[in-house]
């Protein structure tokens, strides 16, 4: 459970950029989470409400996207892996959907990265 | 008059941990450390790993033991009298790159040529956070049951060594040891896997093996 960590690394980093922009409000957040992490989307989106209250942040709208897991296998594949088991977060992928085998480099999917965000500053 | 913008951020939290790690690996290249990283769960045996290892390497050993609050794992490992650094992590459940530098600060790394650092107990959380270790062991043990493993891929898929521990209670628990070996080869096909029983010796030596050639 270190989606208390990392939300609170996003709202600091997302009140710099804000303030860099001379914003008055943050009205969007874009968040790109990857398939991989081991990261609950809902949880963080949740924990970013709570430590956005008495922030530029506060009452800004988290849109969170979902990265899909994309692996390079020894095999020649490139490409992504279906998601076979309905966890909303969790895909424990462990074998190439081309060889079955799991010799392979994960290429994404793991990323916690904030995309942009929306702001309201002075003309 | 106000007016609405978009700006550009792209800043991805856990790359920064990555570059964090990295700067971490620096320091201790420079210093001649050879650093490895200890997950497993609560219980798996990393403390008991780390003290074997410490009584049985000749080498000069250095020691970061994380926990979440407590020190128990510090004050087991300063019997030695080796250097020991005991972080708390607070409310996680993980070490990182940033509490690992701290840690570095408090080290004597011109005397050290081996780091140990122990994560807290967990097999999920610390997946996501490279500390700038060279080596990853993971130790899982056989009172865990049998579907650990498979329960858990993406911590197995960076194990740059896997012990599966406390061999000698599989039965004991219904435990099939080869499945688990099994389960880490299809998911970490070149990965070694040691079979142990660290309170009985048993398998050490191989460890020792295997971190020897890895550094």
């Amino acid at each position: 459970m270190h989606e208390l960590s990392m939300a609170d690394a996003i709202i600091k980093t997302v009140i710099d950029a804000a303030e860099k922009n001379n914003a008055i409000e943050v009205l969007e957040v874009t968040i790109e989470i990857g398939e991989l992490t081991l990261l609950n989307p809902e949880q963080i989106k949740f924990i970013l409400e709570v430590l956005s209250e008495d922030t530029i942040l506060e009452g800004a709208k988290f849109d969170i996207e979902i990265i899909p897991a994309k692996i390079e296998c020894s095999c020649g594949y490139e490409g992504g892996v279906a998601s076979d088991d309905g966890l909303d977060h969790y895909n424990p992928i462990i074998s190439c959907p081309s060889c079955g085998k799991g010799d392979f480099k994960i290429i994404d999917g793991r990323e916690c990265n904030i995309k942009n965000i929306k702001i309201e500053k002075e003309e | 008059m106000h007016k609405i913008a978009e700006v550009e951020v792209q800043n991805d939290i856990l790359i920064a941990n990555k570059k964090l790690a990295k700067r971490n690996q620096r320091i201790l290249d420079r210093a001649g450390v050879f650093a490895i990283d200890f997950l497993g769960a609560v219980g798996s045996g990393k403390t008991t790993l780390i003290e074997k290892l410490i009584e049985r390497m000749d080498y000069s050993i250095g020691v970061i033991a994380g926990d979440i609050i407590s020190k128990f794992d510090a004050e087991r490992v300063k019997r030695y009298n080796i250097p020991v650094v005991g972080l708390n992590t607070g409310k996680e459940c993980h070490l990182d790159a940033h509490l690992v530098e701290h840690g570095l600060e408090d080290l004597p790394l011109d005397k050290i040529d081996l780091l140990f650092i122990e994560n807290v107990g967990n097999l999920i959380c610390p997946v996501d956070f490279d500390l700038g270790s060279h080596m990853r062991i993971v130790i899982i043990s056989a009172t865990e049951g049998d579907d650990t493993v498979q329960k858990h891929p993406l911590i197995f898929k960076e194990a740059d060594l896997v012990i599966i521990n406390k061999v000698d209670l599989a039965n004991a628990v219904g435990a099939d040891i080869n499945k688990m070996v099994e389960d880490v080869s299809s998911i970490n096909p070149h990965v070694k896997v040691i079979k142990t029983s660290l309170k009985n010796d048993e398998g050490i030596e191989d460890v020792i093996e295997a971190i020897l050639e890895a550094m």
